[in-house]
């Protein structure tokens, strides 16, 4: 999956990264875009954005990721952000279990702002911490199975699962448009209302066919 | 008798380093103007921190309620990711003065508690208020230098200037931030009025102000430009004085069109990124300068005749 240049695309898919402070959303991010990990990085404040294409299916899927604000006063700002997005990592911090407690709190913030066919996947961050853990994977299993959610564990530090967790999101993100397109005809306006998904005026259609070939 | 007035004057284009701690609680209301009640006035200030300190910080979690308790862990997981790239602020000793003021500032102003941000508003003090004790360059310090008692007079001379300085913000830091939101209005408004071309392509492109002022508001511009430089910047907000949150969107204004020609050349996502990571690594005192003159020059055309913004 390489790097490449930005400007070419067949779709545009918005993603959040929502959870709570300090949980490594930022270095989830960087990692994923940059290929950068920062020991020393500072707080988001309000919102941040970075960009990557991956293929899915021979397609090109721009991913347009906004890392959010933990802190809960900022929640107010960075709710706005969640507008127009179909996918989600929710992050919490495997050695924090506040932290997982809080994820329901979030989810719900998420469910409240955006369409419901948003593809959410819970993603327990800082995995190599495996004598601090404090989450099991199985209550996080759990959780991620009765809320209906994707799930994995990740760390940012190790490279781990990083690529797997994005990736995953970003083709069920796909499958779920191209289901849509297949749906609707080959009329990208007839998409529902509130979704930024920018439907390439190539083959749509012929897309779904080979859908199914790539999940993670 | 200090004439705060003339001092602002005299303040506003920069202070000399060794008479910045004494300026700088001057400007801020905190010492007194009158030389014979300064020292007691400090003195009076300082215990009263202390005694703050052991009221509210220096307390079992027990004894704290649930949303203090939540508070306090923020502030816990900030103090680390303070200003990182200054090796100065990863020293433990000094994280925890962070901490301490913080979580006293936050407990006393309930109306906005604690909001990620904050944190990088003390750096400028505790390296002002070090500097008169400790010699050398940020990077050669060492707090545990210091005596407790020395440590414990800087923590609360940068915890009465920051709520000095954030006195007159107060709904900036509230629920959903309006002041913040209402200057990054004035902000759009303002380089609107003052370079046409850059506002419009911004417009097309589907930018908000928002997406990239928010932080520079509420950090003060200290995520954005070199932490050397910070100090200068901010001998020009304290000569403000009241008048420095209708100040900040000129800078502000200045500070974004220091890149009008390479702006307009941009599309959203490029604008974003740029935004969020500005070319400043190299700057110095120089380029900084022009930010303020500009500012100061834009903000006489257009504050004086409100009439030039009405439309």
């Amino acid at each position: 999956m390489a790097y490449r240049a930005d400007d070419d695309y067949d779709y545009l898919f918005k993603v959040v990264l929502i959870g709570d402070s300090g949980v490594g959303k930022s270095n989830l991010l960087s990692r994923f875009t940059r290929n950068e990990f920062s020991l020393e990085s500072k707080s988001t404040i309000g919102v941040e954005f970075a960009t990557r294409s991956i293929h899915v299916d021979e397609k090109i899927v721009k991913a347009q990721i906004w890392d959010t604000a933990g802190q809960e006063r900022y929640r107010a700002i960075t709710s706005a952000y969640y507008r127009g997005a179909v996918g989600a990592l929710l992050v919490y911090d495997v050695t924090r279990h506040v932290t997982f407690e809080n994820v329901e709190r979030w989810l719900k913030e998420l469910r409240d702002h955006t369409d419901s066919n948003i593809v959410i996947m819970l993603v327990g961050n800082k995995a190599d911490l495996r004598h601090l853990r404090a989450v099991s994977v199985e209550d996080a299993k759990a959780f991620a199975e009765r809320e209906n959610t994707f799930f994995m564990e990740t760390s940012a530090l190790e490279s781990m699962n990083v690529e797997n967790a994005f990736t995953e999101v970003l083709t069920q993100i796909y499958h779920v448009v191209s289901r849509k397109a297949l749906e609707v005809g080959d009329d990208p306006a007839a998409l529902p209302k509130g979704q930024t998904i920018n439907v390439g005026n190539k083959d749509d259609v012929s897309a779904v066919k080979k859908a199914g070939c790539c999940s993670a | 008798m200090v004439c705060v007035e003339k001092l602002r004057e005299l303040a506003w284009s920069g202070i000399p380093p060794y008479m910045r701690p004494d300026v700088w609680r001057l400007l801020l209301g905190y010492a007194p103007p009158n030389s014979d009640r300064r020292g007691g006035v400090l003195k009076r200030k300082r215990l009263e921190y202390l005694d703050c300190v052991s009221q509210y910080y220096d307390i079992p979690d027990t004894e704290r309620s649930d949303d203090e308790i939540n508070m306090l862990r923020q502030i816990a997981v900030d103090c680390p990711r303070t200003v990182p790239d200054v090796s100065f602020f990863q020293q433990a000793q000094v994280q925890k003065s962070l901490e301490r003021i913080l979580y006293t500032w936050a407990i006393r102003h309930p109306a906005s508690g604690y909001v990620q941000g904050i944190n990088d508003l003390v750096t400028p003090f505790l390296v002002v208020f070090l500097s008169e004790y400790l010699e050398g360059s940020v990077d050669s310090w060492s707090i545990s230098d210091l005596s407790p008692d020395k440590i414990s007079i800087i923590e609360a001379d940068c915890y009465w200037c920051l709520s000095k300085l954030l006195d007159g913000m107060q709904d900036h830091y509230t629920f959903a931030q309006p002041g913040i939101q209402r200057l990054v209005f004035k902000l759009k408004e303002v380089v609107r009025r003052i370079d046409e071309p850059v506002s419009t392509h911004m417009e097309e492109q589907g930018l908000e102000f928002l997406q990239f002022a928010f932080r520079w508001f509420n950090c003060l511009l200290i995520r954005e430009i070199p932490f050397h430089l910070i100090t200068r910047l901010w001998d020009t907000y304290l000569a403000e004085g009241d008048a420095l949150p209708d100040f900040l969107v000129y800078i502000f204004a200045s500070f974004l069109l220091t890149w009008s020609d390479k702006l307009q050349k941009l599309d959203f996502q490029e604008l974003v990124m740029f935004l969020q990571h500005l070319p400043t690594n190299n700057w110095t005192h120089q380029e900084l300068e022009m930010v303020l003159s500009r500012a100061f020059m834009w903000h006489s055309m257009f504050n004086s005749s409100p009439s030039h913004l009405a439309n």
